[in-house]
């Protein structure tokens, strides 16, 4: 028989886990980002377009060309520029961006939250009407709400987002006029409003500037409806079939059983019991629209990250392609590890 | 399910609010200008930097020029800061006498060091715009010999050797020529970059408007400039929006929420010719649709073979249906309007039956199959595969590859490549320099500037020293002579080099705006721009 370990030596060996466990994922989260670089480094060296001509035009002489070819580093052998990219990355300097001008990390402040704050409008938008209707259409299956369901899914799928946007646009700013055209607030509003936090919306009403905050919201609104319509697309087909599944559990008998309301069984039972799945498809989702926006952002002139990294990589604009490429590396990481520690606290088993 | 159609309910409650009270205006307010542009290209704003037609644009309502080219009359070199100048009778020296009390939008007072340090700063930057001077022998070692301030008022910009004066002043008035405030560039100078770092991202300009924000890819607004020594201009803010999406900016434009769309698709111009609160306005550009030939592969070596693809370029229809705003149909290489031109010149149409004459004569009666390298942009595209078709009939196998093979035209290292050029001289020297001049044709010489070099064209030596005299001729009368002469020699010459249509820009225009003309050599102004009240 083994004795039984003192208090204290338990606590240590828990406080090593703990280091271990957090050791090993920040190694994870190393290793992950140095190949997500290296791979993103060794595609964009090998996408045709060159940098030098996007930057001096098609007709420049050969000297202008050698000029900028060795300004940009690119004389030196392939391993070193790597090498000096991670040196500079380390210090969190990720360069210049060939085609703004900009360094990397300004336009990445600048061009982030604007993706994030149209994410998340779409993903609250697809939230609050997804989950519900697919509760309800698994609650009452084969139902009017059902189909209602299953209609909204199949369209939401199979729409092409960028389609959508067009015919938004068609039909609810240039036919009826409901709408605005596009961008992130009107075109009068521009400028006014610098920070702090970046999400536009937000900062107009921190400024009690209730004009650009209302035009900011109204030009949010579109392209966030048109996302979180896709998203409620997804939303609920995926919750339907998690309620499904966890109403033909047993212990949902058991508790009718017990007499509790269709209510409680519902959303105290079987809801509960599907939360962490529920919270995987949330962060997917999320995950999806930060870097999925980029449709959405070209028909709305909406200057987000997607539009940023679309653009880089139309002009070989490396810098700005590997700093937001990483961003989104580190995003999704984190993302997926706040749904980690968000499993923790729901789900009982893994404690 | 309540509770689906609460939120449902909130939801669109919140949507008719929010549209309903927001004012959704009909027109731009009268005293501003809103340019819709695809802005990806648009780098950084230094004008001894940049080569872009859109930022050429920003630069040229930020600062002044000694001299300008009006839109309407690109020949006509007309005082800008320079109030009058002077050509020594060698024709090798020029004498500007520069207007006093100007102010540079940093409260600098703008003299004739400011014009000194710019145009020294052009040439030994050494980038692309440079060869707007260095084309006349200036140099990094000679400039500052050659360009200096006598005193606040006068520069002096001489020459190695003798040129047509007209050029070098059409040179003057290019963008790249643009007088920048050399106190606040040198301010902001690091590590001896000229201070271009600084001005890619700011203004350091005289010019009718200041620069107020620019967010690349997103959004640039231009304010009026108040004490502008040509008076401020009628808008008081010019307003440039990114939006990427040709049928976007159409929709913009019919609603009125842009005065000015550009770069539309074909199928969106089409269809804004028929509004008519809308105008289309085409700007003839000094550049062509071309197709190039690589001369070192041996059958398109060959004479017959290069007069036969002549025959295999759709003019008409063409022209008639995806060229309709992009082009005229272009068989010369004198630009219509300029000097040397032939404008009734068109020997040749469709017709695949005779190119198949021609390559049967050439030796390849059987046909024969190449490599065909095209941008899969619009119209470029739609070019490379109208001729591709017209090919197969002559009995041409072309495999068409779309992608970015600039890199390899620049290398020589094609078969066949179509693509458009863009120049800004309003002279037929602009483009006969590139097309029909290479003074070695060795790989070796890597002379990938050149349009004739990348063709692997050895040029007849009696064009290149044509050209040459034409560039150097005082006389306007001979030097027109000598270009009719150069045009036809290169229309008989079968080039390698093939013109199809002189490139066009089209912009869609609200019928209530006036005075914005947009210039061939890239120097679209705001300066003019007035709205209508209606």
């Amino acid at each position: 028989m083994t004795a039984v370990p003192s208090t204290s030596a338990r606590r240590t060996r828990a406080g090593f886990s703990i280091l271990r466990r957090g050791g090993a994922s920040i190694g994870v989260v190393v290793t992950t980002l140095l190949g997500l670089l290296v791979l993103t480094f060794v595609v964009g060296r090998m996408v045709p377009a060159d940098p030098v001509i996007a930057i001096i035009g098609d007709q420049a002489d050969q000297a202008a060309y050698d000029r900028v070819y060795s300004d940009l580093g690119l004389d030196q052998p392939l391993w070193r520029q790597f090498a000096s990219y991670v040196g500079d990355v380390v210090t969190l300097d990720f360069g210049e961006s060939n085609l703004t001008r900009n360094a990397v990390s300004t336009d990445l402040a600048r061009v982030f939250p604007a993706t994030v704050e149209l994410a998340s409008a779409a993903l609250i938008i697809g939230t609050l009407l997804g989950v519900p209707l697919g509760v309800a259409a698994a609650v009452r299956r084969d139902s009017w709400v059902d189909h209602l369901a299953r209609v909204v899914g199949l369209v939401g799928y199979s729409t092409p987002i960028f389609w959508l946007g067009m015919m938004v646009l068609l039909v609810f700013y240039a036919k009826l006029g409901w709408v605005p055209s596009g961008g992130r607030v009107g075109i009068y509003y521009e400028g006014l409003i610098e920070g702090p936090t970046g999400f536009l919306t937000l900062d107009a009403i921190l400024a009690r500037d209730w004009e650009t905050a209302r035009s900011a919201l109204y030009h949010l609104m579109t392209p966030a409806l048109i996302l979180g319509y896709a998203n409620t697309a997804y939303i609920s087909r995926m919750s339907r079939s998690f309620m499904l599944e966890q109403l033909q559990q047993e212990y949902i008998l058991t508790a009718q059983a017990k007499g509790a309301s269709r209510q409680s069984v519902v959303w105290r039972h079987a809801f509960g019991n599907m939360r962490v799945q529920l919270l995987t498809v949330i962060a997917l989702a999320y995950c999806g629209l930060l870097d999925g926006t980029v449709l959405i952002e070209t028909v709305f002139g909406w200057p987000g990250l997607g539009q940023y990294l679309t653009t880089a990589l139309f002009f070989a604009d490396m810098n700005a392609v590997l700093g937001a490429v990483l961003l989104i590396g580190l995003i999704s990481i984190a993302i997926n590890l706040l749904c980690d520690i968000a499993y923790r606290m729901l789900d009982p088993r893994t404690k | 399910m309540t509770r689906t159609m609460l939120l449902a309910g909130a939801a669109l409650s919140g949507l008719a609010f929010v549209s309903t009270t927001s004012p959704i205006l009909a027109q731009t307010p009268p005293d501003q200008l809103v340019i819709a542009l695809n802005m990806s290209s648009m780098r950084g704003l230094d004008p001894q930097e940049l080569n872009q037609f859109e930022a050429a644009e920003v630069v040229a309502n930020l600062y002044d020029r000694l001299v300008t080219l009006p839109a309407d009359d690109i020949t006509q070199v007309e005082p800008m800061l320079a109030t009058e100048w002077d050509v020594s009778e060698d024709g090798r020296t020029f004498t500007f006498t520069l207007r006093e009390g100007v102010t540079f939008h940093s409260g600098n007072p703008l003299t004739a060091r400011d014009a000194e340090y710019s145009l020294r700063r052009l040439v030994k930057m050494g980038l692309a715009p440079a060869r707007d001077l260095t084309q006349w022998g200036l140099t990094a070692d000679n400039v500052d010999q050659m360009i200096r301030a006598e005193d606040d008022t006068t520069l002096i910009v001489e020459l190695p050797e003798v040129w047509n004066s007209q050029l070098v002043l059409y040179s003057l008035a290019s963008f790249s020529a643009s007088i920048v405030d050399s106190e606040l560039v040198e301010e902001n100078a690091r590590d001896g970059d000229y201070g271009t770092s600084f001005l890619q991202t700011s203004d350091a300009g005289s010019g009718p408007y200041t620069l107020r924000t620019w967010r690349a890819n997103d959004i640039l607004i231009a304010e009026a400039f108040d004490d502008y020594w040509d008076g401020a201009p009628a808008m008081r803010r010019v307003l440039m929006r990114n939006v990427p999406e040709s049928s976007s900016q159409r929709l913009q434009i019919q609603a009125g929420d842009i005065d000015i769309a550009t770069r539309l698709s074909s199928s969106d111009l089409q269809a804004l010719a028929a509004n008519e609160d809308v105008t289309i306005q085409t700007t003839p550009g000094v550049g062509f649709y071309y197709i190039a030939l690589n001369q070192q592969n041996e059958i398109l070596a060959n004479p017959q073979v290069r007069e036969a693809f002549r025959y295999l370029v759709d003019y008409e229809g063409l022209s008639n249906t995806v060229m309709q705003y992009y082009g005229d149909v272009q068989q010369t290489i004198v630009p219509q309007g300029m000097p040397g031109a032939l404008p009734d010149e068109r020997p040749y149409s469709l017709d695949p039956d005779r190119a198949r004459e021609l390559i049967a004569e050439a030796g390849y009666p059987d046909g024969f199959s190449l490599t065909y390298y095209a941008t899969p942009v619009t119209p470029e595209y739609e070019i490379a595969q109208s001729i591709q078709a017209n090919a197969a009939e002559a009995g041409i196998t072309l495999n068409l590859q779309s992608g970015d093979h600039i890199g390899a035209f620049r290398s020589r290292d094609y078969e066949l490549f179509s693509a458009r050029t863009g120049d800004r001289m309003p002279d037929p020297h602009a483009v006969f320099a590139s097309y029909a001049v290479n003074p070695d044709n060795s790989q070796e010489a890597n002379s990938s500037g050149l349009m004739a070099w990348r063709a692997a064209w050895d040029v007849p030596l009696e064009m290149q020293n044509l050209v040459e005299e034409a560039a150097h001729e005082l006389d306007a009368d001979r030097r027109a002579e000598i270009y009719t002469e150069l045009n036809r020699m290169y229309l008989e010459s079968s080039p390698p080099l093939i013109t199809s249509f002189q490139r066009t820009d089209a912009r869609a225009i609200r019928a209530e705006v006036q005075g914005y003309q947009g210039s061939t050599t890239w120097i679209t102004s705001w300066d003019e721009v007035t709205k209508s009240e209606n």
